[in-house]
């Protein structure tokens, strides 16, 4: 049993990987945003799942690392780096942010994430010379689809990969007792502030590379484009129903909505937010830790699930 | 010699009220202190001052007389000194061992290795891989004890370890905090047990309404009528 | 900027502010108290707030009712709402980890905002019914806006003499210093944690009602408020109820203050940069509450 989750994973990656040569501009357009969600949601599992944190405003991270990224293309640098860049630019923006508002209890920074989205966005129109303003910001042309799709597909294997290697780690484990019990975690050494900011940077990181690879795919970008908060509620159901705190968690969470956004999204916009929110609401009163929590408990299964 | 820890008329007020009011303390190295005094005389939120959980508005707290009364509780941690709650925090969907493994930096291997011991020693060790939330109430209670000994602290606080304990486990903890002070360490327990206090402890200290009663040998403290007034009542 | 500014203009400004502020304070008592007995840090006080405005609206529509009366229904109507939730919804994670119940009233003002954009549309509403400007020497103040802080002075002062003078309101208060004590003082806890819930309620509507008068009505009018409402709650300290207030005013001044200085833009930057501000010098709020 234990050889077949590698050998299935590694199957898995193969199809994934030949599935382009196949596939039309449609197709890869949703492959390439499935990968995309998944990232999102799976970061967001970082800071808010491990640590109990929860953030509202994640979105922020995609937004700053779309235009950090579209500047950058602008200015001559090869996309790739530049949305590296984005993701540099996100784990900076997490440790301004993160410094002085992870100082708090959970609610506070509840509170202090809600507003930053909103904030960003009003910068950001304010920009004008610098980011375009509302006239929004364009890219030079460029069909590269296929290449953004293994782009996208890297980096939520990479995310995945990661928050496997902190769930299976001391340094996962303090994140964890953050949740926990944050008091009795400081009273035994554990220094929360900088675990809260580390576990922050990280997840920010995520959303700014592929915020830049999305801005390059797209080809243009707008602040309300790239600050949506449906982004924020969606990333947050994902990871709620697959899984919050757990590594596959978020990633089936992930699929398992966006098939169903990709069937109802489209004609029903207000139904289908409107049944997001129900969904939160029903997984935080039925199942809050989701679907492969729920099957953690029952079959007593290890937490690297 | 230099006491380890030493409180100066230490004041903490909850709105207006006084919950530590001018305590004064000295702690030797190497001795078992007792903390008594009925509810509400402040006791725990003096361990709480102390461990920098809360701070102090007034007074000064002295750690191997250095200043600790702005510190983090984490950074008072590292510089020796572990207590439990009243409480129990352990935490829950932990396991036991990793609830022992996520306090120490030391290397993973020799961590561990800490930690089995540790475990051995009370006689846990095959739940290492239970989840703590799990436990019995006195397990829990021994996981929390040792692992305030993970990182071995010279001084150690603890907030009514006889609380819900029933008769062998209670003798089991008694002889370890003996084996402690043997080694050299210093411990600080806060009880309601008398019994407890009065075998256990070399000097007692009592609180009343915040402000220290008293101070001596159990047997002294014991016939003080101060201290009959102030639990009994006049 | 070149612009002169005198004292007039000053003063004029300070005391749109006080107007401005004196809503922000009765919304925010609202949240204060929800925050105050249950820790529960409602998300969906917006939508709340944007419901009563809904009411308005639609009651001076089809009836023509005086927008300013319909704070009568729109108070019991999201009175009952607000218990409801917490009886079937709130109530079930007031226990529970504080990230439960932030995740639940944030799906909840998901769910809420959306069903208004299914119900009512996002066409803009409005209810024209007061206008233009009261003058008094050298200021000018909009008349829906001094009717406005008349209705929530009024509201929010009842609101106090209610928590200091009634049982009912001192057992709330109890509740919300401790809960354990007030349970042993033989109060019921969860009676407490409804009327509470259907008070913050109840608040929101209030204010949702007056501005109806002054602003467009559309789902998300809410949401600014639920993120101001937090602010005012940081800047009074949580628990801390006439903190409620002062946080309020000094709210509704900072930004009719800024807009002297910085274009109307950046206005919600400016809440945000004080939130941050606040947060790191003196986390308890201006007015000592508990953290």
């Amino acid at each position: 049993m234990k050889r077949a989750l590698p050998v299935a994973l590694g199957l898995l990656a193969v199809a994934l990987a030949l599935y382009p040569l196949e596939a039309t501009g449609y197709g890869l357009r949703v492959g390439l945003q499935l990968f995309m969600w998944i990232t999102l949601a799976q970061s967001w599992n970082l800071i808010s799942g491990l640590t109990g944190y929860v953030s509202f405003g994640h979105v922020v991270f995609f937004g700053t690392g779309a235009y950090t990224a579209s500047l950058l293309v602008n200015a001559g640098m090869p996309w790739p780096l530049a949305c590296l860049s984005g993701g540099g630019a996100g784990a900076l923006l997490a440790l301004i942010i993160g410094w002085p508002c992870l100082r708090l209890k959970g609610p506070y920074f509840a509170i202090a994430m809600l507003g930053l989205n909103e904030v960003m966005r009003v910068i950001v129109s304010y920009a004008e010379g610098l980011t375009g303003g509302g006239n929004g910001l364009s890219l030079p042309t460029l069909d590269a689809s296929r290449s953004i799709y293994y782009a996208m597909g890297l980096v939520a294997a990479a995310v995945t990969a990661v928050t496997y290697a902190i769930v299976t780690s001391r340094f996962g484990l303090r994140l964890m007792t953050i949740r926990e019990d944050e008091v009795a975690a400081e009273a035994m050494g554990i220094d929360t502030l900088r675990y809260k900011i580390y576990a922050f940077m990280l997840s920010a990181i995520g959303p700014g590379i592929v915020g830049g690879l999305s801005a390059r795919d797209q080809g243009y970008i707008e602040p309300i484009s790239v600050f949506p908060l449906i982004m924020t509620i969606t990333m947050i159901v994902m990871a709620l129903f697959g899984g919050k705190g757990t590594i596959w968690g978020p990633v089936l969470g992930a699929v398992v909505l966006f098939i169903f956004q990709e069937a109802v999204w489209a004609r029903f916009v207000y139904l289908h937010q409107l049944l997001f929110g129900a969904i939160i609401v029903a997984v935080v009163l039925l199942m809050p830790r989701g679907i492969l929590g729920v099957l953690q408990q029952k079959y007593n299964l290890l937490r690297t699930i | 010699m230099a006491p380890i820890l030493e409180v100066r008329s230490a004041v903490k007020r909850f709105g207006g009220v006084a919950a530590v009011n001018r305590v004064s303390l000295a702690l030797e190295k190497g001795r078992i202190y007792g903390l008594i005094g009925p509810n509400g005389s402040g006791k725990t939120t003096l361990f709480n001052c102390i461990t920098g959980v809360d701070h102090v508005d007034e007074g000064l707290i002295l750690l191997n007389g250095r200043r600790v009364d702005r510190l983090k509780p984490h950074q008072i941690f590292h510089l020796g000194v572990g207590r439990t709650f009243q409480v129990i925090r352990v935490f829950p969907e932990l396991t036991a061992l990793e609830n022992l493994l996520v306090v120490t930096t030391a290397g993973y291997a020799e961590a561990r290795r800490r930690a089995e011991e540790l475990l051995a020693r009370v006689k846990l060790e095959r739940l290492a891989g239970e989840f703590a939330g799990n436990l019995s109430y006195g397990q829990q209670k021994l996981v929390e004890f040792i692992r305030v000994l993970m990182t071995d602290p010279d001084l150690i606080l603890l907030d009514e370890p006889a609380a819900g304990v029933n008769r062998t486990l209670l003798n089991d903890l008694l002889d370890a905090v003996r084996a402690l002070r043997d080694q050299g360490k210093t411990v600080l327990l806060v009880e309601h047990d008398m019994k407890v206090v009065m075998g256990l402890c070399e000097t007692v200290f009592v609180l009343d309404h915040g402000e220290k009663l008293a101070e001596g040998a159990p047997g002294v403290i014991q016939a003080d009528e101060r201290v009959i007034e102030a639990y009994f009542g006049r | 900027m070149s612009v002169l500014i005198t004292p007039a203009m000053v003063g004029q400004v300070v005391i749109s502010g006080l107007l401005a502020g004196s809503i922000y304070a009765l919304v925010a008592l609202g949240l204060g108290l929800i925050f105050g007995v249950m820790r529960v840090l409602n998300v969906a006080h917006g939508p709340l707030m944007m419901l009563g405005a809904y009411t308005t609206f639609w009651l001076f529509q089809r009836f023509g009712l005086n927008p300013y009366l319909s704070v009568l229904v729109s108070m019991p109507l999201l009175f009952l709402i607000g218990v409801v939730l917490q009886r079937f919804l709130v109530r079930r994670v007031v226990d529970a980890p504080e990230l439960s119940s932030l995740l639940l009233t944030f799906g909840l003002s998901i769910a809420l905002v959306n069903l208004a954009q299914l119900a009512f549309t996002s066409d803009l509403r409005s209810v024209e019914y007061l206008t233009g400007s009261f003058v008094a020497g050298p200021f000018a103040f909009s008349k829906p806006r001094l009717a406005a802080c008349a209705f929530a002075v009024t509201i929010t002062a009842g609101s106090f003499l209610f928590l200091r003078g009634t049982r009912l309101g001192k057992a709330i208060r109890a509740v919300s210093q401790s809960r354990e004590v007030a349970q042993v003082c033989g109060i019921d806890v969860q009676r407490i944690h409804l009327l509470t819930f259907g008070l913050g309620s109840a608040l929101a509507a209030a204010g949702g009602s007056l501005v109806a008068v002054m602003v467009a009505i559309q789902p998300e009018m809410g949401q600014i408020y639920t993120f101001k409402s937090f602010l005012v709650i940081v800047l009074g300290g949580a628990g801390n109820y006439p903190g409620a207030l002062l946080g309020g005013l000094l709210l509704g001044l900072v930004e009719q203050l800024s807009s002297l200085f910085l274009t109307a833009q950046v206005n919600e930057a400016v809440a945000y940069v004080l939130l941050v501000l606040v947060l790191l010098i003196r986390p308890t709020g201006l007015l000592k509450g508990r953290v």
